[in-house]
């Protein structure tokens, strides 16, 4: 069907999705599969334009996650370290408070009790934090003791504490709970009396000071930090590790009395550094590790939300371009489709007006050849009637049956030509069957009976033995056929001679040869035959459309065309067409 | 009066010579050009009626030697191409055209006319 001019205007949104797939239109089209030209064309827009928006968020995120990192571990370090020089500075001060002590005083003034008492007294005035003082003898009993518990006469030998400070001079112990039940950690100085034996003055610290002078460095919820023992034991709370003594199962990290940052492995997204350091004074070194647990998220949230955010104006400038892309693309390639479907549309138009001139170009031929026939039945006929009129025997019956086999001849050459003629009714779509291509020739040549005879014209039709039927468009040979008969009849002077030949080409192609003595094509004509429009024939006489229409159509019927030409000399048309034509969608 | 018939159609001819003989008038038949003028060079026709396109020789060409021997005769053209286009051909212009099929009584009328124009 051909659409009307009004249907073409209304220009259908997705139209090139949705239109009516009409197979002889389609044929005329320059591009074939729109969708897949929407698809590619979506794809690759949005591919060029979306990249570097990617990858410019992919670098920034990286960039991001670099500084938090790189931020992370200096604060970390600073924290840790911060924290160490404190904790260190702590135990130091009050070892040294009880080396002054064993150093100023003598042994015998140290073990009065009352005299205990009262540096007791002044440690905790000027240091803080002491919560007891007692002279321990080399044998491990408690000679002198001041301080709130009631652990007089105690006898440490065997605790190994006592026996670890009794070997060098200075000792810190663990934080332990002991006889008191509470926890705390024990100093202890060695030092020798007039007599040159060792005694001990050990000073137990009040561990919540430890645990206050750690914790202020906890700047906020995502630090952790505490100190651990050797063996990971926890010696102050742990927000993530829990309570004072819990064992952790933090692996010990190396030696180092300098402070080291690092990013533990089973740590799968890196969400937090462990700062850690050994704390060791210049006199003795101390069981304590420090560890600093930093946790990335909201530590460093700024950058963190900041990226986030960054992340959704991307995100949403990226749907936003795939919609402007889809929909840019959609209009596109819908006006492309709509532009090509005019196109074609104007393209059928031509095809059926030519297809019309066509016939138009046979009717004279054509009503010659139905009116002699006609003018016979009249006078036949009127002959009859005459017969009847001035005869008076009008019963002579040979005379009349003869008379009427002459209409009945001629009525019959009437209808040999009608027949002919409703073969060239329209077939648009390819419509396989078999074709005898030499009852088709011959049917042609009929139309132009009178003109070869009137022209004096040679026709000769030599159809090689071995040529089969095809399967192929009947009506779109004939088209293609009928249009160089018709070219070659207009061509060829009186006389000339008109020559088709029809061979086969094995293994599945034959080859129609028109050939004519007529005027010929000149050598720059010859270049431009195959254009629609173009035509050397004047005034009327061609639409200029007869040999684009028929290239085409060989096209449609996966031929080929060659023409041979000389001015003066004649034209050859050579049609090669395949035996058996493939169905459009198995080509 | 004579008249002479030419048509590449046999049949159509000779049925019409008789039936113009049915009505009293004199018809001879030729084939072609060729065999018209033969018969023109023995009897003396005063119309020709001539079909337009016949191979070898046309209706008009024919025309151009019957004058030749017969300067008196008249002619009717019969032609099959349904109506004929007279515009802007000078040769044609002062002819007398009838399409086939023909109205018998149309061409004795006519070749009355020829024959007796004041009539």
């Amino acid at each position: 069907m051909i659409r009307t001019p009004q249907m073409l205007q209304k220009q259908e949104w997705l139209a090139f999705l949705f239109h009516r797939h009409n197979a002889h239109l389609a044929s005329f089209h320059t591009f074939s599969n729109y969708p897949r030209i929407w698809i590619i064309s979506i794809i690759i827009l949005a591919v060029t334009s979306l990249s570097p928006l990617v990858m410019a968020t992919l670098i920034n995120n990286r960039l991001i996650h670099k500084s938090v990192d790189s931020e992370l571990v200096l604060q970390t370090d600073r924290v840790t370290s911060n924290a160490k020089r404190s904790v260190r500075f702590f135990l130091e001060e009050r070892l040294n408070a009880l080396r002054f002590v064993v150093n100023e005083l003598p042994y015998y003034s140290l073990i009065d009790n009352e005299h205990l008492t009262k540096i007791l007294i002044n440690l905790k005035l000027g240091f803080g934090g002491f919560t007891d003082l007692s002279i321990i003898d080399s044998d491990g009993s408690q000679v002198a003791y001041a301080g709130p518990f009631n652990l007089e006469g105690k006898n440490y030998k065997t605790q190994s504490w006592f026996k670890q400070s009794m070997e060098k001079d200075n000792f810190i112990s663990e934080v332990f709970t002991g006889y008191r039940d509470v926890p705390h950690i024990i100093i202890a100085v060695r030092s020798q009396n007039a007599y040159g034996r060792y005694y001990l003055l050990r000073a137990t610290l009040d561990t919540q000071r430890l645990m206050d002078t750690v914790l202020s460095y906890k700047s906020n919820f995502h630090t952790d930090i505490f100190l651990i023992n050797h063996t990971g034991i926890l010696q102050t709370p742990s927000t993530n590790y829990g309570k004072i003594f819990t064992p952790t199962q933090i692996d010990i990290p190396a030696f180092s009395d300098t402070t080291q940052v690092i990013t533990p492995e089973n740590n799968k997204d890196k969400s937090y550094v462990v700062g850690y350091s050994y704390i060791a004074t210049e006199a003795v070194t101390t069981p304590f590790i420090l560890m600093v647990h930093k946790k990335k998220s909201e530590v460093m949230g700024t950058w963190l939300n900041l990226g986030k955010t960054f992340n959704w104006i991307i995100g949403f400038c990226c749907l936003v371009m795939m919609v402007i892309i889809t929909l840019v693309s959609t209009y596109m390639v819908n006006q492309l489709f709509l532009a090509d479907q005019s196109k074609a549309e104007t393209m059928l138009k031509m095809e059926q007006s030519q297809q019309l001139a066509c016939i138009g170009q046979l009717s004279a031929g054509i009503a010659h050849e139905i009116n002699n026939p006609l003018a016979l039945i009249n006078e036949t006929t009127g002959y009859l009637k005459d017969l009847y009129h001035y005869k008076d025997t009008p019963r002579d019956d040979k005379e009349i049956i003869e008379l009427l086999n002459d209409i009945l001849e001629a009525v019959s050459r009437c209808g040999t030509i009608t027949s002919q003629l409703l073969g060239f009714v329209r077939q648009f779509d390819v419509q396989i069957s078999s074709v005898n291509v030499e009852q088709l020739i011959t049917g042609i040549l009929s139309f132009h009976k009178k003109e070869t005879e009137y022209k004096g014209i040679h026709v000769t039709t030599a159809i090689a033995p071995d040529v089969p039927d095809i399967k192929t468009d009947r009506g779109k040979l004939q088209q293609i056929l009928l249009n160089l008969i018709n070219n070659a009849f207009q061509a060829i002077e009186v006389n000339g001679c008109l020559d088709i030949t029809v061979s086969h080409l094995p293994p599945n192609t034959i080859s129609i040869e028109i050939k004519d003595t007529g005027c010929g094509i000149s050598e720059e004509n010859l270049q431009r035959i195959h254009e629609p429009f173009f035509s050397t024939k004047k005034e009327r006489k061609g639409t200029g459309l007869g040999l684009s229409i028929t290239y085409g159509l060989v096209k449609k019927l996966q031929g080929s065309i060659r023409v041979e030409s000389s001015e003066g000399v004649g034209t050859i048309f050579t049609v090669t067409l395949p035996v058996k034509l493939q169905k459009e969608d198995e080509a | 009066m004579k008249i002479i018939l030419v048509d590449d159609e046999t049949k159509f001819i000779n049925m019409l010579a008789r039936r113009l003989s049915l009505r009293g008038l004199d018809a001879d038949v030729a084939y072609s050009g060729e065999q018209a003028l033969e018969k023109a060079a023995q009897t003396r026709y005063d119309i020709a009626v001539l079909d337009m396109k016949m191979p070898g020789m046309s209706g008009l060409a024919l025309k151009n030697k019957l004058l030749k021997k017969l300067p008196d005769i008249k002619f009717i053209f019969v032609t099959g191409h349904g109506g004929v286009d007279k515009n802007g051909n000078s040769d044609l212009s002062e002819e007398i055209f009838l399409a086939k099929p023909l109205n018998i009584d149309t061409l004795i009328d006519t070749i009355q006319q020829q024959i007796h124009p004041h009539k």
